[in-house]
């Protein structure tokens, strides 16, 4: 039976940073994971993380990814359904009915999107209703869009899609938006093609067989219906806690994995990492992310270390 | 070996993933960029009645998304 010293779960850039370290560490090192590069392979084009002016985030997560191998952790693309731990050591069973055995586990699951919650929200996803800008955003160049969040996923999206789109709605729930200042002022300069409808929800979406418009919570330019070709829905995200909560891994009230910066849980021998850990509240970032993954690693290491003493 | 079609965007990272999957496993596919090709834009939402990328054309069979596990299987891998 092939034991490793950590598996990390999670593709994205905590798993691959925490992968790095380990490596480095000489731990033998299993990653598994279903998502690759999670929102970092989805975010475009990245200006924020040091070293690079602009990041590619596919590129970056590719990079990342290749780090950790020439560290020597091992890869599994998979997805872990089931994860118990039993006489000192974790299993971890995929869908693919694999199992691994390990000493440590570093979970960086990450986040979902959250999605709407409107009826015929599944209907319609990609007739109109969309989640990813950078993927789909292209197919409506010429066209009207309306992107529904005014935080930093929704504000991004609009840039994003500011290069393809003829015309772009951004409808947020509150007053002001919350994204980066930066961000939040290149799109309030964008007069002419981005149009902001602020205290404004969606109560209902319109269209057959296809998205042609929404039902708005209040009117605008004198309707409460308002025409468009696509929908791209930019409203955060809910914690991948399934297999943290399998294993009994304390949660806070918004379900993210309780922490302090080691990293630790109140499961000996598991860690957290990444958007899952609720170490630097919603700031959700690449450059957290990867911090927490080279912290779990650490703390893997020397708890290891502990406990062969 | 069947012949292979992705209907992308340069942009989405599941039709690069894609396409990175189809070079490590020595698949020639052809692709139509739907952002630069009003044609094929128009081409792929009328085969598959939706707008998400990748598609991805298989012999005659169709697959939306990059499911890895149902390409290997369409193209014997």
């Amino acid at each position: 039976m092939e034991i490793y010293d950590t598996t990390i779960i999670g593709f994205g850039p905590a798993g691959f940073t925490a992968a790095l370290y380990a490596g480095r560490f000489e731990m033998k090192t299993m990653v598994i994971g279903l998502e690759f590069g999670g929102y970092t392979a989805k975010a475009g084009i990245i200006h924020n993380y040091p070293g690079v002016k602009k990041a590619d985030g596919y590129e970056l997560a590719k990079t990342m990814k290749e780090q950790a191998e020439e560290a020597g952790a091992k890869f599994y693309d998979g997805e872990v359904v089931e994860i118990e731990k039993k006489d000192n050591n974790f299993i971890l069973k995929t869908k693919d009915s694999k199992t691994f055995y390990s000493k440590t586990v570093i979970l960086a699951t990450g986040s979902e999107r959250r999605k709407m919650g409107l009826p015929r929200e599944k209907e319609l996803e990609n007739k109109g209703i969309h989640y990813c800008v950078t993927c789909d955003g292209p197919v409506y160049v010429g066209k009207d869009i309306a992107v529904v969040g005014g935080g930093n996923a929704g504000v991004s999206a609009v840039l994003l899609a500011s290069e393809y789109a003829r015309k772009i709605y951004l409808l947020a729930a509150g007053e002001a938006l919350t994204a980066e200042p930066l961000n939040v002022d290149r799109v309030k300069g964008m007069k002419e093609k981005v149009e902001i409808l602020y205290k404004t929800q969606v109560k209902e979406f319109l269209g057959k067989e296809r998205l042609t418009g929404l039902l708005l919570s209040r009117e605008f330019n004198g309707s409460d219906e308002l025409k468009i070709d696509g929908l791209f829905v930019e409203i955060g995200s809910l914690p991948a806690n399934k297999l943290a909560k399998d294993l009994g891994i304390e949660l806070n009230d918004r379900g993210y994995v309780k922490s302090d910066t080691s990293m630790k849980t109140n499961i000996s021998g598991a860690f957290v990492a990444g958007d899952l850990c609720d170490v630097f509240g919603s700031f959700k970032q690449n450059i957290t992310a990867a911090a927490s993954g080279a912290l779990a690693a650490n703390s893997s290491y020397y708890y290891l270390r502990d406990l062969n003493k | 070996m069947k012949s292979v079609i992705i209907y992308s965007t340069n942009s989405c990272m599941y039709c690069r993933m894609a396409k990175d999957f189809f070079k490590d496993n020595k698949v020639e596919y052809t692709e139509k960029d739907v952002y630069m090709d009003e044609n094929a834009r128009n081409e792929m939402i009328k085969m598959t009645g939706q707008s998400g990328v990748p598609v991805i054309k298989i012999g005659e069979e169709i697959v939306i998304g990059f499911d890895k596990a149902t390409i290997k299987e369409l193209l014997g891998l």
